[in-house]
């Protein structure tokens, strides 16, 4: 457990020190800032933007956030592994007397705290949205918002993770998550198109956009808790599985 | 310290390591010596455990490093070639790092620390940012890293590269002052390193051991055998091929080129004892050739190195010169 909080907190240390954290989290700030104004905006003059209130509306009911996502996400994990690799340190790092395992959680670790980080600035929407009268905020579905916005992040975290573990370089391991991210996203989309009922229920499930408008209107709905829980968890093994691998070369 | 049996290790089809056995016995300072791409290197990740051979067994200490490879690295201090560092961290945060993975206990992190940053003499920087470091230190930060931990054996993969004379001769004082107290490791192609500071060298060519002792020995190995500098008015090869069909000759140990119109080549040839000046003058006059110097010398350590890494022709020797022709000359200036 120490190691893995070692590792974390040296990845979390080298990643707030770094110019680009500050212009990730700038322009994350200005599109959400920018999406939230304009729900605002559309609420206010008696439209609506997708959702009940205006808080549902912006968690899950427009698609702009999970574009967003799909660029930042790989962002946040391409340096994970790939740049130890790329740089040489993954020599120090794996002749210390440290585990696989505990190398890899101790990376993921350090992911989710990335993510979390994206999100905590969304509070503050939270807060102006209390201070207008006839929107009163359902605060079961707001944490119910973010139990999947957390569900979200195991999810992409461990994929940006495994993908860092296999790329040679971190552009490699952003455009590989991006691929992979991309491509599950647009397969929830595949719903709209596919005739057969069985099958269009698989891709909506699929879809990240369904996860986050069914939690965001109060609905914690498990299935979309265990597909996150267990792709993290198939991606976390097969990265200590590549971490092994590079070993025997 | 050490018990390394049978260690194989393949590339692919390339067999980077080839079936070496040695031992080392604790406190003592052990040379690891070879050419550039010999298989020291793969050796040693072997040794450390980043990399898992293909065959053979590994001991550390009492610790089998391949059933259990975490309590195995524990014992060893290791410096990478490349000394990898994390370049945004400053010297000291990174050492404590280094510690806490390391496992060494919080109340004797800050002692540790402070010891590891005096040994290897970078206590004046332990507040800069090691990307600004020059490489010296930077280097000297991988030694503190090996140090940290104040490990029973230490494994140092070419710790002098990239210093000035003077570091070097500090980190040699260093590794000296641990014999008898810690176990080291320590490969280089430098061969003064090894005599100043190794008590037995191994000698390791295209992945196999082919010579050990202690560096006096070795040059005694050398006897029976004596090295001839000629200088003649001639091109390279024809002279090489010309001298190498003399009987008694063995091997061309060194080839330089002195000028090229009119062309002036020195050899320095590995040879058996005996009258063979003689017949290597009767050569050259046959040839017409005309002869500038002709001169027996004592073996060094480093003809030894020479021949025992070039017994499969000089055709090789070439090959490994112009891949790495910065280490060459390292080798031939110092």
């Amino acid at each position: 457990m120490n190691a893995i909080l070692t590792i974390a907190r040296r990845e979390i240390y080298s990643w707030f020190v770094s110019p680009i954290a500050y212009v990730v989290l700038t322009v994350w700030l200005l599109t959400c800032g920018m999406v939230f104004f304009l729900l605002a905006m559309a609420f206010s003059t008696g439209g609506s933007g997708g959702g009940e209130n205006l808080l549902q509306a912006f968690f899950g009911g427009t698609s702009f956030f999970y574009q967003t996502l799909l660029v930042f996400a790989p962002i946040l994990t391409m340096r994970l592994l790939a740049e130890e690799r790329a740089r040489g340190t993954m020599e120090a790092l794996l002749t210390a007397p440290v585990t696989e395992v505990q190398v890899v959680l101790g990376k993921y670790l350090a992911a989710m705290v990335f993510w979390v980080s994206l999100w905590v600035p969304t509070l503050l929407y939270v807060w102006v949205a209390s201070g207008t009268a006839e929107d009163v905020i359902d605060y079961g579905a707001l944490a119910a918002t973010y139990v999947g916005l957390l569900g979200l992040g195991v999810f992409f975290m461990a994929i940006g993770l495994l993908m860092s573990a296999v790329a040679r370089n971190q552009i490699v391991a952003a455009m590989l998550t991006f691929m992979v991210l991309g491509g599950i996203y647009v397969l929830g989309f595949a719903g709209y198109i596919v005739p057969d009922d069985d099958l269009r229920a698989i891709f909506e499930y699929l879809g990240m956009w369904a996860q986050m408008s069914t939690f965001s209107k109060g609905l914690i709905d498990t299935r979309y808790l265990v597909f996150d829980g267990t792709v993290a968890l198939l991606s976390l093994f097969l990265a200590v599985r590549v971490l092994q691998a590079n070993r025997a070369q | 310290m050490i018990q390394i049996d049978h260690l194989t290790k393949r590339y692919g089809e390339r067999l980077a390591v080839n079936d070496i056995s040695f031992r080392v016995e604790p406190g003592e300072v052990i040379g690891f010596l070879g050419p550039n791409g010999a298989g020291k290197s793969t050796t040693l990740r072997m040794l450390t455990g980043y990399l898992t051979p293909n065959e053979g067994s590994i001991r550390i200490g009492d610790v089998d490093a391949i059933a259990s490879p975490v309590k195995a690295r524990k014992l060893i201090g290791y410096m990478p070639e490349s000394v990898p560092l994390y370049r945004e961290m400053r010297v000291e945060e990174y050492l404590r790092y280094r510690a806490r993975l390391k496992q060494v206990p919080s109340a004797k992190r800050k002692a540790h620390i402070d010891k590891a940053l005096e040994l290897a003499s970078v206590a004046d920087v332990r507040d800069r940012i090691i990307g600004q470091l020059s490489k010296g230190y930077r280097s000297r930060v991988g030694l503190a890293d090996a140090l940290v931990a104040d490990p029973p054996l230490l494994v140092l993969d070419e710790p002098t590269a990239g210093l000035d004379p003077n570091q070097i001769r500090q980190v040699r004082d260093l590794i000296r002052g641990m014999a008898g107290e810690k176990t080291v490791l320590l490969s280089t192609h430098i061969l003064p390193e090894v005599e100043s500071t190794c008590g037995r060298v191994l000698i390791i060519n295209k992945g196999e051991l082919v010579g050990e002792g202690e560096p006096g020995n070795l040059r005694a190995a050398s006897e029976g055998q004596q090295m001839i500098t000629v200088e003649a008015r001639s091109a390279r090869e024809p002279l090489e091929e010309l001298l190498l069909k003399v009987e008694g000759v063995r091997s061309v140990a060194d080839a330089t080129l002195l000028s090229n119109d009119p062309p002036v080549t020195r050899l320095k040839l590995a040879a058996d004892a005996g009258e063979i000046t003689e017949r290597i003058f009767s050569a050259i006059a046959e040839a017409s050739l005309t002869l500038r110097e002709l001169r027996r010398d004592e073996a060094s350590l480093e003809d030894v190195f020479a021949s025992l890494t070039t017994r499969d022709g000089s055709q090789d020797e070439a090959e490994e010169s112009s891949e790495e022709p910065g280490d060459k000359q390292e080798e031939g200036g110092a």
